[in-house]
């Protein structure tokens, strides 16, 4: 899981303040890419049970926002691909609002180099509006390392993040990491915990109270290879984090190559 | 082969096996397995093990019923042994561990000696188990062509070909169903890649015999020559009932096909894997007609269809068995990091429950594979007459290999006529590793 992106709450004046959750698109990315003339499709759906109440710096509150994010990824080739988000918020005062989009391309090591473990670089460019975040052009890399050896998985992906025009900018590199363990409960049924932090500035660590930390206990539903399905509730304990929320990823893998299957 | 014109056989592809001189009793031939960095195509080598300090192996061409004596040396750093896949032959020369064939430890030596038959195309490769480095068995290059000619007219044809199919740089894939699988980052044909051997030369009018073996690990593949056909002449070695011609053969692990192709379309042509991703990754060779020049024509084939029954009876003669053995295919989920567990009638080897054949009995072998993989399986020291596959029956087809696809049945009937240990198993590497495998008793 992961946030989208991230906007400087003005929580008092402390130069230390925790970064405004956007909880457009919560996952923790594994190494694989998505397979040449393939195309995945996601539906990100975060419901925001028990957040923040009040518009600050001119942001929309995120208390019982529901955050709708189409993702579409191509695969390029077997060590590549390009993503694209369109990010849209729901609320009863506002209805539907274009939030913003962000391209996504990423690279893998590739399987047949037989490395250890799974290894990617993800970076991600992309415009939000000022009303949703005063960071209104953001920048990402975010290295990915998992491993899946029997029934357990695991994953990590140190992001670092860089705002290029709003209030941030003077900041230099967030740092804003996400991890995830995984136990294979049956051929199906995957279960285990996702973990998504902002420590603020890489040279200014925020303190823990501005920090956002949150834990997801989530699911993954593995009918299909054709289908991604991922589904979590999120508590977050710090006074930065969005309390509770409530995440679904809904996934569907098309592949073009099936009429002339080449392996 | 019947069927074949009737030519003088034509020089070999590989060198033969160096005869041993300085031993008692003296071996007929020697195989030596040692390390080898081989090149599979210029500056691209792989670190293996190998027969003879080549891959494939030496062609070992005997005759039926002419009793053979071989040395096998064994230089590399851990214990080996050398099956001799398709032969009818005792447990102690088959060269199976699960049998009782003893292990040969690294710097040791053993001779067998046995009486070649069936004739027909067969190998011999390394029975050791696999590892999850994908250093052992057939991962490796351990194996080579086999040739039993008949005892009495050898056959007759312009010239023959001998193409042994394989795939380098095994790496864990995670499949489509959620378990580990194996894929390669290269494939060769008689140990080189695409471009990177010597153009096989021919002339219009040619009649030329293609001995082909699939020696990989675990990938079955197509194999096409544009403007040309494939008459089957056998399968595993044994002569088939109707020699049909085909466009594409498949061969899973360990199949040979013996097939004539009349060279009557000239110009420059790959014979070569009918999917481009094994191609791309060296799965070809280049046919050259004499006095044509051009860059190698690929194939476009995009129907990869196969089925034994083109090769059965015109009209099926099913015999009575005299018993009947289920082998139900089954895998156990070891998570999405780990291949499946396999089991045959619900247990894996080594507590699989042995089971008991009866000598000079009929026995129909019911292979029920129930997973969503296939499975390519093999039974040691004998041959089987394939009765059914999806339950529609055939005759005249006879194999020690046959794919079971996923979720189908295929019976086959065996004669026990060869008594001692014999082991079945499927013969994709991993799935071997993973417990497919049941040890067959003679009561």
């Amino acid at each position: 899981m992961r946030f989208v992106f991230t906007a400087l709450l003005l929580l008092g004046a402390a130069a230390t303040a925790a970064r405004a959750q956007g909880n457009y698109e919560i996952q923790v990315y594994g190494a694989d890419t998505v397979a040449p003339r393939n195309t995945m499709l996601e539906l990100h759906s975060n419901f925001t049970a028990d957040g923040q109440t009040r518009t600050i710096g001119g942001v929309e509150p995120t208390n019982h926002a529901e955050h709708e994010t189409i993702e579409i990824t191509q695969g390029i080739n077997a060590w590549s691909e390009l993503g694209f988000y369109i990010f849209t918020s729901e609320s009863s005062a506002n209805g539907v609002q274009w939030v913003g989009d962000h391209l996504r391309p990423r690279v893998r090591v590739p399987e047949k180099w037989r490395w250890p473990v799974g290894v990617s670089l993800s970076t991600e460019i992309g415009y939000q509006r000022a009303v949703f975040s005063p960071d209104t052009w953001t920048w990402e890399l975010r290295p990915i390392v998992d491993k899946q050896t029997g029934r357990w998985y695991f994953a990590v992906n140190p992001a670092l993040e860089r705002t290029w025009h709003g209030p941030d900018v003077n900041q230099g590199l967030g740092f804003a990491p996400a991890a995830k363990i995984s136990y294979d409960f049956t051929k199906k049924i995957t279960g285990g915990l996702e973990y998504y932090a902002d420590y603020g500035s890489i040279t200014n660590i925020a303190s823990l109270h501005n920090q956002q930390q949150q834990i997801f206990p989530a699911i993954d539903l593995n009918v299909s290879p054709d289908w991604e399905i991922n589904f979590g509730v999120g508590i977050g304990p710090t006074a930065a984090t969005d309390h509770w929320i409530v995440k679904a990823i809904v996934g569907r893998r098309f592949d073009w190559s099936r009429k002339n299957k080449a392996r | 082969m019947a069927g074949a014109a009737l030519l003088a056989p034509a020089a070999h592809l590989f060198p033969e096996f160096p005869p041993e001189s300085n031993s008692l009793p003296r071996p007929d031939y020697r195989i030596e397995i040692a390390p080898i960095d081989w090149e599979i195509a210029p500056k691209k080598k792989i670190r293996t093990t190998a027969y003879n300090g080549q891959i494939p192996g030496p062609l070992l061409r005997l005759t039926e019923g002419s009793p053979v004596t071989i040395e096998i040396v064994n230089r590399a750093d851990h214990a080996e042994i050398v099956h001799w896949h398709g032969q009818w032959i005792p447990v102690d020369a088959d060269g199976s561990m699960e049998e009782g064939s003893p292990m040969i430890p690294p710097g040791a030596s053993t001779r067998i000696t046995f009486t070649p038959r069936p004739s027909g195309l067969h190998w011999y490769h390394t029975h050791a188990m696999g590892s999850r480095g994908f250093n052992h068995g057939l991962y490796t290059g351990q194996f080579g062509m086999l040739l039993v000619d008949p005892a009495a007219n050898p056959g007759h044809y312009d010239r023959e070909q001998f193409l042994a199919l394989h795939d380098w740089e095994p790496y864990n894939f995670p499949s489509d169903d959620g378990s580990l699988m194996v894929q390669y980052a290269s494939s060769s044909i008689n140990g080189r890649q695409l471009g990177h051997d010597a153009p096989i030369q021919v002339s219009e009018g040619q009649q030329v015999l293609f001995h082909i073996l699939n020696a990989s690990a675990t990938e079955p593949h197509w194999l096409t020559l544009p403007g040309h056909h494939f008459q089957v002449l056998a399968l595993d070695g044994r002569p088939v009932a109707t020699q049909a011609k085909v466009e594409t053969l498949r061969l899973v692990p360990a199949e040979r096909v013996t097939a004539l192709v009349a060279m009557n379309t000239p110009g420059i042509w790959i014979l070569g894997e009918a999917r481009a991703a094994f191609r791309n990754a060296g799965m070809g060779t280049v046919i050259e007609y004499a006095g044509r020049t051009g860059k190698p024509q690929p194939s476009s084939q995009t129907r990869l269809e196969w089925d034994y029954r083109a090769f059965a009876d015109p009209v099926p003669a099913i015999h009575q068995p005299d018993l009947t053995i289920p082998l139900v295919f089954t895998s156990r989920f070891k998570g999405h990091g780990a291949p499946d567990q396999w089991m045959i009638n619900g247990k894996s080897y080594p507590e699989a429950d042995p089971i008991v054949l009866k000598q000079g009995l009929r026995h129909r072998l019911i292979f029920d594979n129930r997973s969503t993989d296939d499975h390519p399986v093999h039974l040691h020291r004998h041959s089987f007459e394939l009765v059914s596959i999806r339950g529609a029956q055939l005759s005249g087809v006879h194999k020690d290999v046959v794919v079971v696809e996923a979720n189908s049945t295929v019976e086959a009937d065996l004669l026990a006529t060869n008594p001692g240990n014999t082991l079945f198993h499927c013969h994709q590497q991993d799935h071997m590793d993973a417990g497919f495998m049941a040890l067959f008793h003679y009561a």
